[in-house]
């Protein structure tokens, strides 16, 4: 595939849509888009920046780059780090839609709110806790609070009620597309002109799932409905630690196939070993023995199970049978029963772990310098497996073997998130983290297990080489939304 | 051998390389979207949500582009040492217009020294061969002729010490403890210079106000012009080598002479004399119960509110955090101390604040951002000098926050905010009185002695220099 590489004639053509305020070629303005780092460490440096403020400006920079042969890589707020940025020369058009930020609609009765893609997360939450505060958003509970609701969407992330309600990309009911023709479409019931966004698969087949993880590859997501959910007043977080992933696996599962009445009211469950608290300080000025953790209460794995209730008696209902549950595991099934053992929270501690959205997940490149979030899904069942072997790949390359887990849909999934902390002005750090991710990634696709945000260089490619008839499939839905290859071009591994 | 800005940038790379463009920066109270506050307030900027997280970069509100919010400059910064980006006009031109307030830096989870990042990045970009943007070049021509950025003539600078009868004081040869008065309080905000000498003699300190006394140099460590600045600095250390304690109004000036001149002074090599502001011994003697305050009719009942200034407030906290991370063995255990000590160091003007309060009848009011995130008055970085507009508005969305808690006294310490925000309270009609609070201590002759302090309480280090 060959692209242009945009000249002034083009940056033109973009200050003619949008004005001269918000179209620049300015080689320190572009630059400062880059990024390295959390989820991918390849990118480019944009030639042109635009941000659009209407639906009718995205159109007519989509029809111009797709008749010029211009790439275009649309972005949010650009949390995603490489991902979010160009991933080919010529860079093309960076399309930055944080201009587009209204909160358009919060229905609390259909129970779904609609925004635009320059919503932040921290917005909509602190809006929602203002204006309707019995109700809240699905937002990445671990995300930074500049993160958007739209770049989640896309992403199909996972958010503070994914453990409970299912998976995030379900979260999202309708939204509206433009494509590089320039045609608009509105999915599900959003189809009809009239028609609220109560209904996900509206007529026929459904668009809207392929535009869920299609990463910016197919077209610019305008607006989003995304359902909301209770926000009720109880609320507490209970935490079992024990001293190995299977114990923390099979106790997780045992909790969360309850289902009713239980499993409902955890929101939020997630877990992980202690390299998780240790990573986020300077390698040099954190203790590495486990026994500075032990004494600080700390176990070796554990999983937290965030709570809540409409009523204290619900509260206190959940919080026993799920303590009554680790007792009994303790005593009957567990592999080290003498580790299980519930951790004592301080209130200032819940507190903080209730607290949305945080910045809990920014601090690793404390460590080193810089860091990588490489996620993938599993089997619950399979969890233990995985984190298991990660982290002994992890240590093996001399990376901290810093591991978080979360439940999905009550366990029906698991999201794997090894973190690999590592020192980006070393050349040879990268190369250790892309021969990592190669050996995991080759271990993990054997065992039948998923990448979740693939990265264009390792994970997408071996995957879609053993996925051919799916491959060949995507790569027509590719092509039927965007048959000059524009959008966000080189990610996903598209075309 | 005196560094050079690239050397600098280089010395800084890990540090660069730490950020991962999670964007918390651009916020106050970046981690907390449901904060508490006063609500919605339409000022003369337009209307502020004072709730939650705030956007408090200025650079970035005012110009929008993501290179002039610190991300972007941070990222421009990797481009530069990774050789994806050559120095040009066009660079200056974003990482010019930054007050380097340091909010960013407070913001920062991972610790990253972003103001430090930015002034190496300047001044890497003026060795270049990059020209200082015109009124960069103006007060650096001015200071080479003149030692101040102001223009002022050599012998003037201390006319007001002569004028207001403390002449006395000008190279009082056997006094250990010093004043420096700094350019903006000698040529401009005259009031600043003569409240706090007045102070100092009320209390019985015997002090010098040393006549070789040159700009700190303040102004061109933060534009990146390096080399004026360190001839300046080696100025000072000669003209201040025999004090033990060195005392200062100014903000900038205390932080110039405690955080930039240990950086640029050869390894090794330490300051001969302790620092702090005249802020501290008078909320030390408070403490002491040494001093107290006279009730004051036209006071009593009035709104104040105080505004910490980025150079006292954020780039001391900072760097207390710097350091005190450095010395850490175990930083998970040391990391409730490094918040203590800065939440103890952001007390102190509160402390006086508080006893006026008590004493006085102020009625002391804070407004939403206070210390490590309050917001930059706008006048610091070069920014005053060479984007006024940007400069003064910065200022008025800060004298809007004070409207916003119904203040009547807006009140700092440091001349420069003085100027500022005095200017954009005129300019913008926001109907306060800008004061610092020593000001108001001397000119309403608020003082009211228990008990004489000695020399020693006037030695007494500042509270920074205790572990
Ligand atoms: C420290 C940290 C912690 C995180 N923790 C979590 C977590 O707990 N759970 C979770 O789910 N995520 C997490 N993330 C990821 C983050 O939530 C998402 O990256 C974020 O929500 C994405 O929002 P964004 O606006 O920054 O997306 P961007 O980075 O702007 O975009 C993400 C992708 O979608 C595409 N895209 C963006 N907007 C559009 C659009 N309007 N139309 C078409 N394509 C578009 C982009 O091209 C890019 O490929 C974390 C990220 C960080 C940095
Ligand atoms: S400087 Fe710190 S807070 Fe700002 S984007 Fe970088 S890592 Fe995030
Ligand atoms: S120092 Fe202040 S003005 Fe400069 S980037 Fe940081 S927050 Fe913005």
């Amino acid at each position: 595939m060959s692209y242009k590489l945009p000249d002034d004639k083009d940056l033109e053509a973009m200050v003619g849509i949008v004005g001269k305020e918000y179209a620049t070629n300015n080689k320190a303005i572009t630059a400062s888009y880059l990024a390295k780092s959390v989820m991918g460490l390849e990118s480019q440096i944009p030639d042109i920046v635009v941000r659009p403020k209407y639906v009718e400006e995205i159109r007519k920079i989509l029809i111009y780059c797709s008749a010029e042969k211009i790439a275009v890589s649309p972005v949010s707020a650009g949390l995603s780090g490489g991902f979010a940025c160009p991933t080919i020369k010529p860079a093309g058009v960076l399309l930055d839609l944080s201009r587009m930020n209204r909160i358009i609609e919060i229905d609390t009765e259909n129970r779904y709110a609609v925004v635009e893609p320059g919503v932040t997360i921290g917005e909509l939450w602190a809006y929602m806790h203002k204006n309707t505060p019995d109700w809240a958003p699905p937002i990445p509970d671990g995300a930074p609070p500049a993160s958007t609701v739209m770049g989640d969407a896309i992403d199909r992330g996972f958010s503070l009620y994914t453990s409970s309600v299912g998976p995030q990309g379900d979260n999202f009911m309708c939204g509206e597309i433009v494509f590089p023709n320039g045609d608009i479409v509105r999915t599900g019931s959003w189809a009809l002109p009239f028609a609220k966004p109560f209904y996900k698969y509206g007529l026929g087949p459904d668009i809207w799932s392929t535009i869920m993880g299609s990463q910016g590859a197919l077209g610019v997501v305008t607006k989003v409905a995304v359902k909301i959910f209770p926000h009720p007043p109880y609320k507490t977080v209970i935490v079992i630690g024990m001293s190995n992933p299977y114990d923390m696996q099979d106790l997780t599962l045992e909790i969360g196939k309850q289902e009713f009445g239980i499993a409902h009211n955890t929101v939020m469950v997630q877990g992980g070993n202690y390299p998780l608290v240790m990573a986020r300080w300077p390698k040099d000025k954190v203790p590495h023995d486990y026994e500075f953790f032990k004494e600080l209460g700390i176990s070796k794995w554990w999983m937290n199970w965030e709570c809540w209730a409409q009523t204290q008696e619900e509260l206190d209902y959940v919080t026993n049978r799920i303590n009554k549950m680790a007792e009994d595991f303790k005593k009957n099934r567990a592999k080290d029963p003498d580790a299980v053992k519930p951790q004592e929270l301080h209130p200032k501690q819940i507190a903080s772990r209730l607290k949305k959205p945080n910045k809990i997940a920014i601090p690793y490149s404390f460590w080193e310098a810089g860091f990588l979030f490489i996620t993938w899904y599993t089997p619950w069942n399979e969890c233990a497996h995985f984190a298991e072997n990660y982290c002994a790949t992890m240590e093996k390359y001399g990376f901290p073997p810093v591991m978080w887990i979360a439940s999905i849909e009550r366990c029906r999934q698991a999201i794997c998130m090894p973190i690999i902390c590592f020192d980006s002005t070393k050349q040879s750090d990268y190369e250790k983290v892309q021969d990592m991710n190669r050996e995991t990634t080759e271990y993990n696709l054997k065992q039948g297990w998923l990448n979740y945000r693939p990265d264009p260089y390792i994970h997408a490619p071996l995957t879609y080489s053993q996925a051919g008839m799916y491959w060949k499939y995507l790569r027509m839905v590719k092509k039927m939304f965007d048959p000059n290859m524009i959008m966000h071009p080189g990610r996903l591994a598209l075309p | 051998m005196a560094k050079t800005g690239m050397e600098r940038l280089q010395e800084l790379k890990k540090e660069i390389f730490k950020c991962i463009h999670c964007k918390a920066c651009k916020f106050a109270y970046s981690g907390e979207p449901d904060r508490e506050g006063i609500g919605e307030y339409a000022g003369k900027q337009g209307t502020v949500l004072y709730e939650g997280m705030v956007d408090a970069c200025p650079a970035g509100i005012e110009y929008g582009w993501e290179a002039f919010w610190n991300a972007g400059k941070i990222w421009i910064a990797r481009s530069i040492l990774t050789g994806d980006l050559e120095f040009t006009e066009e660079v200056r031109d974003v990482i010019m217009p930054c007050i380097t307030c340091g909010q960013c830096s407070a913001q920062c989870d991972n610790k990253i020294p972003t103001v430090d990042i930015i002034e190496s990045l300047r001044a890497a970009c003026i060795e270049s061969g990059v020209p200082m943007i015109e009124k960069h070049e103006l007060v650096d021509r001015l200071v080479k002729e003149l030692n101040n950025p102001y223009g002022g003539k050599a012998e003037e600078r201390f006319k007001w010490a002569k004028d207001a009868g403390l002449g006395k004081y000008v190279d009082n040869k056997d006094a250990k403890i010093a004043y420096y008065v700094g350019c903006t309080a000698s040529y401009r905000q005259i009031e600043v210079a003569i409240t706090t000498a007045k102070l100092f003699e009320l209390l019985g300190m015997n002090f010098t106000i040393i006549g070789d006394e040159v700009c700190c140099g303040s102004p061109f460590f933060r534009i990146g012009a390096v080399d004026t600045a360190q001839e300046l600095m080696n100025k000072n250390l000669e003209a201040f080598k025999n004090v033990k304690m060195l005392y200062f109004s100014c903000a900038g000036c205390y932080r110039t002479f405690t955080i930039d001149y240990p950086k640029w002074m050869p390894e090794g090599e330490e300051l001969p004399f302790k620092t702090q502001h005249a802020f501290e011994l008078v909320a030390r003697l408070i403490q002491q119960e040494k001093i107290k305050f006279k009730p004051n009719k036209e006071l009593k009942g009035k709104v104040v509110t105080y505004h910490d200034p980025c150079h006292t407030g954020r780039h001391f906290a900072v760097d207390m955090e710097q350091d005190m991370i450095r010395e850490s063995k175990n930083l998970l255990i040391d990391s409730r101390k490094i918040k203590e000590k800065i939440e103890e160091w952001y007390e102190v003007p509160r402390i006086i604040l508080r006893k006026l309060a008590e004493d006085v009848g102020i009625v002391f009011k804070e407004m939403y951002r206070i210390k490590l995130d309050s917001m930059c008055c706008g006048a610091g970085g070069g920014v005053r000098a060479g984007y006024p507009e940007f400069s003064l508005r910065t200022a008025s969305l800060r004298c809007d926050e004070a409207n916003a808690v119904g203040a009547d006294i807006l009140t700092t310490e440091c001349p420069f905010c003085w100027r500022n925000l005095s200017d954009a309270n005129d300019m913008y009609n926001h109907g306060m009185k800008v004061m610092g609070i020593l000001q108001m201590i001397t000119e309403y002759n608020l003082l009211d002695m228990a008990e004489k302090p000695k020399e020693d309480d006037f030695l007494t280090p500042s509270i920074r220099d205790i572990e």
